[in-house]
């Protein structure tokens, strides 16, 4: 009994295995059936899921890791090198990549130069969307559905009681450069406001207007001076107590989006305050309305999601679809920016908009913001870009905040931070090394 | 007479089978495992270290053969004098101090409580399975756990303010000793109830009758402790210090998570593993990481042959 048993489930486990030869063998010469994207979050999925009609017969699988310490990018890497031997129905087929790091896989021979497959970069695309996807050859890569020029946000009603006033234009003129700026928060401190929920709230607005990179041409690690100047001003921040020595994702900081909250400033793009300021929204304890948007101190922009096409895709024809509907499809465009808070990547669509004078964003109190940010967009330069620069620019402000909160001197942070960085990135020379 | 001759056949016969070969059959499984998952890692480990190989990007830089250079790094000092990999073992050390004596102490304490047949506790079995609990957890949860608990805006420092005994809330994460003992803490929990099973097992294997006649002779508690119990316990005392020793120099996910990967402040809670892994995340360094782990091997030898000669001289002497 017991033998005729294990003969039938030893049959049964053959005819399985030989089964799933089948299935693959038999698969013809035309696109897969399994549609493989890599993300770190879930914000272009909910778009895709909302705007996006997918093929009959076909599935989408999204791989989504944390970008969190580089998590995501490991995982990426993995399948891509993978991507030869790997099965057609689990090659990676479309990846989403971010400003930090777009550059390492767009030089790279793993993304595909989307013009062979048809997808062309068009006259509505913000120039340095296409820019950052193409590769030191000219060839494009992929394309990003948003432009992502950032603002200063604050909460109005702590800005009436702090400025006296709660107009963007009034508000900007008081907080124009970073001079005014520290005045304002000595003043917000005085009314027991903080000025930013995080100490590294105002980093971007720095470390993406450098004027060189990271590395050197000879791999050699350099300081910005904006990067320094960062550095006193998150000193200066903490040590009087304008600001919170939260990370910039922390929950700490995120509370201080809800009503009672006693932040007046945030500093990111149009997805950031979609798909971070939940607590803000929330109908309960949030402040929706209560916001508003300016340039503030200095204009600059902050990530964005491109997508680019994997090499050895078997699925090309989405592939295209997909960047096609998503930067060129005004009407998929449109909806991004009314539906989704989105600042989109197609001028014509955001210029409708923004001379809309029926258009408003009701969570910034009827505030027009696409008229802001085609403003700002025209200040994003997309330069001095490193392969590196994720886990340098997330990880910088949390090894120096031991020496903002005074547990180290200056030069034991720089030392702890080029110590990380010979631990990430082994092609670095830092200025420890002989 | 025929009879008397089968009998010596069948001697003869199975005189000469050896059993010995079953054994070495049933105990192959696990040789053939340990070769394959332990030996041969461990000298591919020691090979990778005199080699420079890594990722930069997508582009795999070597291996390229460079000697003692991965070890010449590791000893290096930084820019202000400090050689990380002698700082990471004593944060290690500490840190494994710091929990590992309450829990041996408690742990002894609660096994002689246990197994005592004057106290004869009640409900034996639901205390062992409680205090064993702990270490079901998975430890990065756990540590997920105390983040929560212990962050800034997290219900300890809530609870402090609103009693009155803080004004603003404390940072347990960038601060040395808090950091150092909340993990310590955490390993407490976790091993303390596996240490009190142990420890439990070798009391009961002492013959009853030693602690019976030591107590008509007059002996009170601790003598019996001191003079019957812990001597015979040495062996299974030994064996919890070197395993819980080797376990301690390979601290790693709860301080991986309590710290951020950063083993903040000022990687003073940074462990040997945690150096190591970071190595390997995004870069893949297998040369450096090769030559950390061969620093932990030796390390860990060096320190289970001194704990383990102290305490045997220790027994004799006695």
């Amino acid at each position: 009994m017991k033998k005729a048993l294990s003969i039938l489930l030893a049959v049964v486990m053959m005819v399985g295995l030989l089964a799933g030869c089948g299935d693959k063998s038999s698969k013809t010469a035309e696109e897969g059936k399994v549609f493989n994207i890599y993300a770190w979050n879930e914000e272009f999925k909910g778009f895709f899921e909302k705007y996006y009609t997918v093929p009959e017969g076909i599935t989408v699988n999204w791989i989504i890791n944390p970008s969190d310490g580089g998590v995501y990018q490991e995982k990426l890497d993995q399948a891509l090198m993978a991507q030869d031997s790997a099965p057609a129905d689990e090659k990676v087929d479309m990846f989403l990549a971010e400003a930090d790091y777009i550059i390492k896989y767009v030089e790279s021979d793993f993304t595909l130069d989307v013009s062979t497959i048809g997808v062309k970069p068009a006259d509505t695309m913000y120039k340095y969307t296409v820019q950052a996807a193409t590769d030191s050859k000219g060839r494009m890569k992929g394309v990003s559905f948003q432009c992502c020029p950032a603002a200063l946000i604050y909460r109005r009603s702590i800005a009436k009681d702090v400025l006296g006033t709660d107009d963007p234009a009034k508000v900007q003129e008081a907080l124009s450069d970073w001079d005014k700026f520290n005045e304002v928060a000595a003043k917000a401190k005085e009314k027991g406001y903080y000025m930013t929920a995080s100490y590294v709230e105002t980093y971007r607005t720095f470390s993406n207007n450098v004027s060189m990179p990271w590395v050197d041409k000879d791999n050699k690690l350099q300081f910005d001076p904006l990067i320094e100047a960062w550095i006193d001003q998150a000193k200066e921040f903490l040590d009087k107590g304008y600001t919170l020595p939260a990370g910039i994702w922390d929950d700490e900081k995120n509370q201080q989006m809800f009503a009672d909250g006693k932040t007046m400033c945030f500093f990111g793009p149009a997805w950031y305050y979609n798909f971070c300021m939940g607590n803000a929204m929330d109908p309960e304890k949030g402040c929706f309305g209560d916001w508003a948007i300016i340039q503030g101190p200095q204009p600059y922009f902050w990530g964005g999601t491109w997508l680019l096409a994997a090499k050895g895709t078997d699925n090309p024809t989405m592939v295209k679809d997909i960047m096609d509907t998503f930067t060129i499809n005004e009407e998929v465009c449109s909806k991004l920016v009314e539906n989704e808070m989105q600042f989109s990547n197609n001028t014509k669509v955001n210029e409708k908009y923004a001379n809309d004078p029926n258009y408003g964003n009701d969570f910034l109190g009827g505030q027009n913001d696409t008229a802001v940010f085609v403003e700002l967009a025209k200040n994003i330069r997309f330069e001095h870009k490193t392969q590196y620069d994720q886990l340098l620019n997330e990880q910088l402000p949390g090894v120096f905040l031991d020496y903002f909160l005074g547990n180290i001197t200056r030069e034991q942070a720089y030392a702890n931070f080029y110590q990380y960085v010979n631990e990430k990135y082994p092609a670095i020379v830092t200025p420890d090394e002989a | 007479m025929s009879r008397q001759r089968e009998q010596n056949n069948y001697l003869r016969r199975y005189r000469s089978i050896s059993y010995a070969k079953w054994g070495y059959l049933f105990i192959a499984p696990f040789f053939i495992v340990y070769i394959l998952c332990s030996l041969i890692p461990q000298f591919l480990t020691i090979y990778n270290s005199f080699f420079e190989s890594y990722l930069d990007g997508l582009t795999q830089v070597g291996p390229n053969f460079v000697g003692f250079k991965n070890y010449v790094t590791l000893f290096t000092p930084d820019n202000n004098g400090v050689i990380g990999i002698f700082k990471y073992t004593s944060n290690t050390l500490v840190i494994w101090l710091l929990g590992a004596i309450p829990q041996f102490v408690i742990a002894m304490i609660l096994a002689l409580f246990f197994t005592s047949y004057r106290l004869n506790i009640r409900g034996q079995t639901f205390f062992k399975s409680v205090i064993y609990m702990p270490n079901l957890i998975m430890a990065s949860a756990f540590a997920m756990l105390f983040f929560t608990l212990f962050s800034n805006v997290g219900p300890v420092n809530q609870m402090l303010i609103q009693l009155g005994i803080l004004e603003k809330p404390f940072d347990f994460f960038r601060t040395r000793e808090s950091v150092r003992l909340l993990i310590a803490l955490m390993n407490f929990l976790m091993w303390f109830g596996n240490t009190t099973i142990l420890f439990m097992s070798g009391i009961m294997g002492i013959d009853h009758e030693l602690f019976e006649s030591a107590t008509i002779d007059g002996a009170n508690s601790t003598q019996v402790f001191f003079r019957i119990t812990l001597p015979l316990l040495m062996p299974i005392v030994v064996y919890v210090v070197i395993t819980a020793m080797i376990g301690g120099l390979q601290m790693f996910d709860v301080p991986q998570v309590l710290t951020n990967r950063l083993g903040t402040p000022d990687r003073t809670a940074m462990t040997l593993v945690m150096y190591l892994n970071s190595y390997l995340t995004p870069s893949k360094n297998y040369g450096m990481s090769g030559a950390i782990s061969v620093y932990l091997f030796a390390i860990t030898a060096l320190l289970s042959i001194i704990v383990y000669r102290s305490m045997i001289r220790q027994r004799s002497s006695r």
